[in-house]
């Protein structure tokens, strides 16, 4: 049969795309000399900027998870007043540029009296790892909540009805049997959740700033080394972040089993 | 033991509409009644899953209207199993044992006893997903009854499996129930089941119960158009079966019927189809074994096909179609010859 030019433009278009992408990430690793990205990756700036990274993207990812499970739960499964307004606008961050939550998280936390209490009893969120925590948590938490509520609502609530039945209370019923059906669609979402918060930039830049040897994630690495002209550092950092983003996109495909982004 | 007393609740879809129903202790009552009546929502209120708008449901003399389901002891099991998927059978049917804080060795002593009873013991490390739906329904129905509720409901707990298995486990229920003494509210559309296991049948219809009998009673002397309609499709018979040299007959009334196989000797049900009966004014010579005698009560007609009604010592029911019922030129009053085959009465 003969193909129409349909046919062969999409195709194109999908090839000039993974050329595309190929050209750009490939530039990333050929670019530098071995043995400079071996020094630079030694180097105790950037030993520093992986700890930090991994640190604060596991505090977040975790209370994305402590505060987003339940939420995503209730969303899946109860009908409140309100459930569609809080559900879209539980969405509302995924399309909000990071910059933009930034600006207001730095306004929340540095100008209203809210953010002057926290600073009074300790939690000190602006310029400091604490805020990086805060504004990955900001950025990610839709994402948690989305794989979360289409992974709850794919569950038939009768699961839980039988585990009251015998003898659940409506906690225990979720906790021996919704939750643990619901593990990959748990471990996505973690992963996914994870992954995002150790590439967020533009949110950590406003709230958290971007100083060497405090605020120093692996993006804010890439950014003050890009700055300064030390190139072999700032291509270290953007090879472990895609080092990172190709761990995780494994994971998700790997064991994400049915989840939905 | 159950008492419910006009419960109403309203669930757009599903309905129930001043319910009413008592339930005696060690009793097996199947609701029967077409989709959408409201049968799975009336368990589910039973259960404990809604509450409803008004009414009241007690046991054992103690109300449970408002409590929760876990303080009720009332266990389900669903057409579709509803087992955890992430716990062998062993861990589905202690469960229960273990949300009641039982003691670790006696909850698996209980739960082998129970996959004993149900004949499931060499599956207890298996997951469910590897189990066929027979095994799987036997867990199910073991993770109930391990908990010795005050009552036991079954939702529809065969439609999903094949004939043969459907078979094998109504004579499994029928049998456990004998040992276990458990009250059994049991959901069906199949008329078979109700003549196997019911000791009394409830009849549903829009949200409402509209009739509660043995079953011999509310077949033979339905209270409404609608369950006369419901029930009156087809033939149903109850009689004595005799075996004599491979060749079976059952004695009904004045009449008897020969069928192919009785599954034992003494009381059954028989069925017939009514389009398997074949009506002529002479008798017809043919290999078919059953030739009945008798004159016609009763002529339905809708449409494309009639429906006779003949008194044959006992009445039965044929169908004919509007040419063949046009051609023979019938009318009340006349005598005519039903003749089937012995393989199509249907023994149970």
């Amino acid at each position: 049969m003969r193909r129409s030019w349909f046919y062969y433009a999409t195709i194109a278009a999908s090839v000039i795309l993974t050329v595309f992408l190929v050209l750009v990430l490939s530039l990333i690793v050929l670019r530098p000399s071995a043995d400079a990205l071996l020094a630079s990756l030694a180097s105790s700036e950037m030993q520093f900027a992986v700890g930090l990274s991994l640190a604060t993207a596991s505090v977040s990812t975790l209370l994305c998870m402590l505060i987003g499970i339940p939420a995503a739960y209730a969303l899946a499964r109860y009908s409140f007043p309100g459930n569609r307004i809080i559900n879209a606008g539980l969405d509302l961050p995924l399309a909000l540029p990071p910059l933009v939550a930034g600006l207001g998280l730095l306004l929340l936390f540095g100008t209203t009296s809210l953010g002057n209490w926290l600073a009074d009893v300790g939690l000190v969120f602006v310029f400091t790892p604490l805020g990086i925590i805060v504004a990955q948590f900001f950025v990610n938490f839709p994402c948690m909540i989305r794989i979360m509520r289409s992974t709850f609502s794919m569950i038939n609530p009768r699961y839980e009805y039988v585990a009251k039945s015998l003898g659940c209370s409506d906690a225990g019923a979720v906790w021996r049997v919704t939750l643990p059906m619901s593990r990959t669609g748990i471990l996505s979402a973690s992963t996914i959740t994870w992954a995002k918060g150790i590439g967020e930039f533009g949110a950590v830049l406003l709230l958290a700033g971007a100083i060497k040897w405090k605020t120093e994630t692996l993006p804010i690495a890439l950014f003050l080394n890009m700055s300064t002209g030390r190139l072999d550092m700032a291509i270290s950092a953007a090879l472990l972040l895609i080092l990172i983003s190709v761990c995780a996109l494994y994971i998700f495909e790997r064991y994400g089993g049915s989840a939905r982004f | 033991m159950l008492h419910i007393d006009n419960i109403s609740i309203d669930l757009g879809e599903f309905r129930l509409d001043e319910a009413s129903l008592d339930v005696a202790p060690g009793e097996y009552l199947v609701i029967l009644g077409p989709t959408g009546a409201g049968k799975t929502i009336l368990l589910e209120t039973i259960g404990g899953l809604y509450t409803p708008r008004s009414g009241s449901i007690s046991i054992n003399g103690r109300q449970i209207t408002n409590r929760p389901p876990k303080e009720r002891n009332i266990c389900m099991v669903y057409q579709d199993f509803m087992l955890f998927p992430h716990l062998t059978v062993e861990e589905n049917i202690v469960f229960g044992l273990r949300s009641r804080k039982t003691d670790e060795e006696d909850a698996k002593k209980k739960g082998r006893e129970m996959a004993r009873l149900l004949a499931i013991d060499h599956l207890l490390h298996r997951y469910p997903d590897t189990l066929s739906g027979g095994e799987q329904q036997r867990t199910a129905i073991a993770r109930a009854l391990v908990m010795e509720p005050n009552l036991l409901l079954l939702d529809e707990p065969l439609s999903a499996l094949d004939a043969q298995t459907r078979e094998s486990l109504v004579k499994e229920l029928k049998r456990i129930q004998k040992i276990t003494k458990v009250t059994v509210l049991h959901v069906t559309h199949n008329f078979e089941e109700v003549f196997a296991l019911a000791d009394r049948v409830a009849v549903m219809n829009r949200g409402r119960i509209v009739q509660v009998g043995p079953p011999d009673e509310v077949f033979r002397k339905p209270n409404s158009e609608f369950i006369a309609h419901f029930t009156g499709t087809r033939n149903i018979f109850r009689g004595v079966c005799s075996m004599d040299s491979g060749a079976s007959t059952i004695r009904v009334g004045t009449i008897s019927i020969a069928s192919r196989t009785c599954r034992e000797e003494g009381e059954v049900y028989a069925t017939i189809r009514p389009e398997d009966i074949l009506v002529s004014r002479t008798p017809i010579t043919s290999s078919a074994r059953n030739s009945l005698f008798g004159t016609i009560t009763g002529i339905a007609n809708n449409g494309m096909f009639v429906k006779l009604t003949v008194d044959a010592g006992v009445p039965i029911v044929s169908v004919l179609t509007r040419q063949g019922f046009e051609e023979m030129d019938l009318d009340i009053g006349d005598e005519v010859y039903l003749t089937f085959k012995a393989a199509a009465v249907h023994v149970f």
